[in-house]
């Protein structure tokens, strides 16, 4: 039988408050079962214990009473971190050194060196599309840029498993479908992926299971679809139907005993129309600027 | 994009992680400008000489080597301080410390890294503030040697050979040295104690001002312990008192070596041993605090 990528069990976290008796729940009686490969999103509002859950699971904070597991190792265990990267909610790393000597230095940290570092350095620049930026000081970098670099040293040892803490907070929904689409491919990859979030359309897009945190204690859990499914109601999307055609439809359905609830026009997400007019917005300027050039 | 990674195993002690952190740490300060101090300490060095030019030679390398020695110690002890003190409020507050721990890194080999890196940078500051500090006293006494020549130009061999032997011996001796290597280790010292207060501290601000108290009442203990033993009984609560606030507030003065250097009077290879086995001792004494409150710090 296979570890759990995480297991949680009966974690429980207290934080004392200087000076007055009382004291903050932030994670009650938590229970977790991640399996390889899956992209598992821990949702919740702010303050339910997301980044409590998941700096316990990494071993930056100590739990009150409860036990975490990566890949069957202790996470208070230093060596249990070889198979975990981690993106902390906003980073700003290092402003000073370039996205080239960032992942160098965390490269290192993991122990690698010499032309495996070197090519491995050059394939997640490609992956994260800033091989172009990699000589540019992080202290100019956009937020995107900052998460997709964030993203790039979570990688940069190869782990089983990749702990996401809020990874599109802030950023534009271009870089935010980049992320999520880097996501995609670490599940492609076989990569589990944690991440914790209160982007909910975002994370209906990309999560396998969800579970919802709320002042602690875990609320629902369980497979998306199984999670957001209405059991009694059924979608037909239909292309190029004649007007004739979707009035049988309704007829025959107000035949029999079903009830229809809506007719609607299929939309597109605000998310996919802001990406295309941006995008064409962005082509039609740069073709522009090509053929002032040319002309010159 | 799977990438072939060779076998690597964990290391609980690892010599390349603490490498990795050092010289980032280093990189650090040096893209902060932290070096600008050495300029402004230049810029005193060459201001001073001008204006010593008017004494004489004697007069001349005494007040240079007072104010060099007396600088470099003010200086490094600033850098150690200021340097260190934003080191780990900064990496929390940025998050960059959940990044390096979530690594395979151990918590001592992040403070072990940090220290390291800022010890190299005083070791450079003060290599290179001793090099300006001996270039000026050469120059100085070049500019001595020479004026002497001309001005005694009609006069006796053997006249001039001692007049030589004296601008030489005033100038230089070779106690420099050691007084320059307890400046350094007096820095490292308030370094690896700032470390050690920047780990419960949760501003640089907060560890700064805690270092300036730290800093006048270790240059000040050994007058107040030496009146305090004279005035009361010297009891083991006493004793044992007095053994806690010497840990708590090193004695700074012990590493003042520029008065005897200035003066000429030799510094003794036992006393030069005790004061660097002390100094050593101390940096390493906070080294080892900083990492075990760090250890169980929740960050």
């Amino acid at each position: 039988m296979t570890n759990p990528a995480v297991a949680v069990r009966g974690l429980t976290k207290i934080f004392p408050v200087p000076l007055h008796r009382q004291s903050i729940v932030a994670v009650r009686d938590l229970d977790l079962r991640i399996e390889p490969g899956e992209v598992y999103g821990l949702l919740g509002p702010n303050g339910s214990g997301k980044s409590t859950t998941l700096k316990i699971i990494l071993g930056l904070v100590s739990p009150t009473g409860g036990r975490t597991e990566i890949f069957g190792r202790d996470s208070r265990l230093v060596e249990s971190r070889e198979a975990v990267g981690f993106l902390p909610e906003n980073p700003y790393f290092y402003k000073y050194l370039t996205g080239e000597e960032t992942l160098r230095f965390f490269g290192r940290l993991c122990g690698l060196r010499g032309v495996l570092l070197k090519n491995r350095i050059n394939e997640l620049l490609d992956l994260v599309g800033l091989s172009k930026a990699r000589k540019r000081r992080l202290g100019t970098y956009s937020k995107g840029m900052l998460q997709r670099i964030g993203l790039a040293q979570a990688l940069i040892h190869d782990p089983r498993l990749v702990v996401l803490d809020e990874p599109t907070a802030g950023v534009d929904p271009a870089g935010s479908r980049e992320i999520r689409d880097l996501i995609l491919d670490f599940k492609r990859r076989g990569i589990t992926v944690l991440l914790s979030s209160h982007l909910l359309a975002q994370a209906q897009e990309i999560c396998d299971r969800v579970g919802i945190l709320a002042d602690g204690v875990l609320v629902r859990e369980g497979h998306l679809q199984e999670l957001i499914a209405i059991e009694n109601q059924t979608e037909l999307v239909i292309a190029d139907a004649s007007p004739q055609l979707v009035n049988e439809i309704e007829s025959f359905i107000n035949r029999s005993n079903a009830k229809l609830i809506e007719r609607r026009k299929s939309t597109t997400t605000l998310e996919r129309l802001f990406i295309e007019a941006t995008t064409k917005n962005h082509e039609a300027r740069m073709s522009n600027e090509e053929g002032i050039t040319k002309q010159k | 994009m799977q990438i072939e990674m060779t076998d690597r195993h964990y290391r609980a002690f690892s010599f390349a992680r603490i490498n990795a952190i050092t010289f980032n740490t280093l990189t650090e300060l040096t893209r902060l400008r932290v070096f600008y101090v050495l300029l402004v300490f230049a810029l005193f060095l060459i201001g001073s000489s001008i204006f010593m030019a008017q004494f004489s030679f004697q007069q001349e390398f005494q007040i240079l080597k007072d104010i060099s020695l007396g600088a470099m110690s003010i200086f490094t002890s600033l850098l150690a301080i200021v340097a260190t003190a934003r080191l780990l409020p900064q990496d929390i507050e940025d998050r960059t410390v959940y990044t390096i721990l979530a690594k395979p890194v151990p918590r001592f080999e992040y403070i072990l890294g940090k220290i390291a890196g800022v010890l190299l940078l005083l070791a450079i500051s003060t290599l290179v503030m001793g090099a300006a500090f001996l270039l000026i006293l050469y120059a100085r006494e070049q500019a001595a040697v020479h004026a002497t020549v001309t001005h005694m130009s009609g006069a006796p061999r053997e006249q001039v050979a001692d007049a030589m032997r004296a601008i030489r011996s005033s100038a230089f001796n070779v106690d420099i040295f050691p007084g320059i290597i307890i400046i350094y280790l007096k820095a490292c010292l308030l370094a690896a104690l700032t470390l050690f207060v920047s780990t419960f501290a949760s501003t640089n601000i907060f560890t700064i001002v805690v270092m300036a108290f730290i800093y006048f009442i270790g240059h000040l203990q050994a007058t107040a312990r030496e009146y305090w033993l004279h005035e009361h009984s010297s009891g083991v609560i006493t004793r044992i008192f007095l053994a806690v606030v010497a840990l708590l507030f090193p004695d700074l003065q012990a590493f003042n070596l520029v008065d005897d250097i200035v003066a000429g009077t030799a510094i003794s290879m036992a006393l030069f041993a005790k004061t660097a086995v002390l100094g050593t001792f101390y940096t390493t004494i906070y080294t080892l605090l900083a990492a075990f409150v760090f250890y169980g710090k929740e960050l």
